[in-house]
């Protein structure tokens, strides 16, 4: 085969491959860069993939069946941001420990969002789900045409929001406050800032984001639901955080290195390259692996405070 | 009367999987209990079991077969479920899956009255533990016939999930039947390294396509998933299913044809010779020859694609297995 159609089929397959993993890595960046890390993640993804399914799936005969996918989509940032206040709950009001609250709520989703599909659904079934939407003239662009602009409405989203994601946070006064209570929340708390409320808020917008990103999985790439279809991608998305170093144009280059990377090894398989595939299908977790460990500085970038709860009344 | 069922079953016991497919309803109520790693309704290897225990119960009655189910049990939750069947008296428990190994040898050990099966596996273990083992290379093969004949790139891809077991069996068999119908297509063999990661079976399938691909095969549940990106493709791209489940879904209008486990012959024999006393210490086969697979053609499926001359070497072929007259020599496949 032609290298370059080669290195074609592995890009264009990459970018959508990347969405998911990148819309909950950037929510997981406002839950970071608030000072709360939420390994609940996967488990938000399991609910929005759910809710995202259910609403097209259970209105496809009602007269609302055109809107069945645009109200799943809403329906999972709605369950997202639910399980983001819930998370918020436990962690900012309650003050429970981060990485504990994180696995049970990556339990509770999985479970609740199993259990829902089994009562409601039944089988594995599948959606119509969203389709590929070429944007007119872009898409015929040689080459980048078909890596970039031929991908459904959701993988265009997910790519917008990088840079609305660093404007918000670079940008306006709520990202300015974001920052300041993952950093340094006393002297946020000092200026005024409510610690607790931009916490909330921040893990609001982030479970909405891994919602949308479970919703991707649901409608877009699979068009099914399964209670294992995020498979661990929430937790890949929390990596990338750390692998971008807390910043939206980092991440993305995550997303996108990790795609490739699956992508690659796919393609590899399928090239009938003679490679042991049971390190085909590691590679891109190593190189996750490798890259994180050899990006110790990293942490400096971080937010300071980050895992740990605040309280106002306590003194150190 | 007793004595003469006892005879009866015993009789049907020696006619178990490797004979006739005729079975004996219990004489006694039998306990049996499933527990599998994914869900009953997975359209896919669990679905398999658990219709076919169904069958069985049906078929004798509930008040002779009594079922119970446990589903997503990873191997190192499956032996609370397990102790728990085998305390309370249950006859027959079925690990269903190769995963289960150890903690079947463990189990059999504890409770030496209790029948315990898994699969695949041709292991001869205790004297209370079964394995069987579908040999899949079979319906591989007329898959891979299909395949063969139906492709018009001269590629043709399989996502599996893994090599091993099942699943290597099936590649393999698939492989060879594609070379039998056309020396001149080639096979792209590649694992997504899951079984049940959709998403992944998916995301393989696009990447088979996009290589040219216009016949698609996989195995194991994460396969809906290739079979939805199938699904997606208008045109010239079909997929052939290792689970006739896979038909009655709508993505199956792509399906030309699907092979499924008839394990309702395995939980006969497990009953029969359980009942013959007989706990365990033997592997039972699945193939065409004991009725332990049946193949099924899409009825909706475009005559110019399912042609007659498809639907013709597919039928002789089969016919040899059933004969014994063609043998699948898998293990010369080196991947």
């Amino acid at each position: 085969m032609n290298p370059e159609v080669m290195i074609y089929n592995v890009l264009s397959l990459a970018v959508p491959f990347s969405v998911a993993i990148l819309l909950a890595a950037l929510g997981e960046n406002f839950n970071q860069r608030a000072g709360v890390f939420n390994l609940g993640c996967d488990g938000i993804m399991c609910m929005g993939a759910f809710v995202g399914f259910m609403l097209p799936y259970s209105l496809k005969a009602g007269p609302l069946a055109p809107y069945g996918n645009l109200l799943g989509v809403m329906g999972a940032l709605a369950a997202g941001a639910l399980l983001g206040l819930l998370f918020a709950l436990v962690t900012v009001t309650f003050r429970a420990s981060q990485g504990i609250a994180g696995i049970g709520l990556q339990m509770l989703g999985w479970g609740l969002s199993g259990t829902l599909f089994r009562h409601f659904v039944g089988g594995v079934t599948g959606v119509e789900g969203i389709l590929a939407m070429p944007i007119p003239y872009l898409s015929r662009i040689p080459f980048l045409g078909g890596v970039l602009f031929n991908h459904t409405p959701l993988a265009y989203v997910a790519f917008l929001l990088v840079p609305a994601s660093w404007f918000l946070l670079y940008k306006t006064p709520w990202g300015l406050k974001v920052r300041a209570v993952g950093t340094h929340p006393r002297a946020a708390d000092t200026m005024g800032i409510s610690v607790d409320r931009t916490r909330y808020q921040a893990l609001m917008l982030g479970g909405a984001m891994a919602g949308l990103a479970g919703a991707y999985l649901s409608l877009c790439q699979a068009r099914m639901f399964s209670d294992d279809l995020v498979a661990g991608r929430g937790f890949i998305a929390v990596a990338l955080v750390y692998f971008g170093r807390w910043s939206p144009l980092g991440i993305l280059g995550g997303a996108l290195l990790f795609s490739i990377a699956q992508s690659f090894q796919l393609s590899m398989q399928v090239w009938g390259i003679k490679f042991p595939y049971e390190f085909a299908v590691m590679l891109p977790y190593v190189l996750v692996i490798v890259v994180l460990a050899l990006a110790r500085k990293a942490r400096q970038l971080g937010p300071t405070e980050l895992g740990k709860p605040y309280n106002r009344e306590m003194r150190f | 009367m007793k004595t003469f069922l006892k005879v009866a079953l015993i009789t049907a016991s020696l006619f178990g999987l490797p004979g006739g497919t005729a079975q004996a309803a219990p004489a006694s109520k039998v306990r049996i209990a499933l527990i599998v790693e994914s869900t009953v309704d997975d359209k896919g290897w669990c679905q398999s079991m658990h219709d076919a225990i169904l069958s069985v119960q049906k078929k004798h009655g509930v008040a002779l077969v009594e079922y119970s189910h446990s589903e997503k049990m990873k191997p190192v939750d499956a032996g609370s479920a397990a102790r728990q069947y085998a305390s309370k008296g249950f006859d027959i428990i079925i690990c269903h899956g190769a995963q289960y190994n150890n903690l079947v040898t463990e189990m059999a050990g504890i409770f030496p009255n209790t029948t315990f099966a898994y699969g695949t596996s041709a292991n001869i273990g205790p004297k209370n533990v079964f394995t069987y083992t579908p040999y899949s290379e079979e319906t591989g093969y007329l898959n891979g016939i299909i395949a063969g004949m139906v492709t018009r790139t001269q590629k043709i891809g399989n996502v599996g999930p893994v090599d091993g077991g099942d699943s290597a069996r099936y590649t393999r068999g698939f492989m060879l039947g594609v070379k039998a119908a056309n020396p001149n297509a080639t096979v792209r063999v590649a694992f997504t390294g899951s079984f049940g990661d959709f998403v992944k079976a998916g995301e393989l399938a696009q990447t088979q396509l996009k290589d040219g691909a216009d016949v698609l095969t996989g195995s194991a549940q994460q396969a809906i998933g290739a079979l939805r990106a199938v699904a997606s493709v208008p045109g010239h791209v079909y997929w052939v299913g290792q689970d006739t489940a896979q038909l009655g879904i709508p993505e199956g209008s792509k399906v030309i044809a699907a092979a499924g486990y008839n394990y309702a012959a395995v939980v006969e024999s497990l009953i029969a010779k359980r009942a013959a006393g007989i706990k365990g210490g033997e592997s039972l086969p699945l193939q065409f020859a004991n009725g332990g697979f049946s193949f099924v053609f899409n009825a909706k499926m475009d005559p110019k694609v399912l042609t007659p001359a498809i639907r013709k070497a597919v039928e002789q072929a089969k016919a040899d297995l059933t004969s014994g007259k063609l043998k699948i020599d898998w293990k010369s496949i080196k991947l």
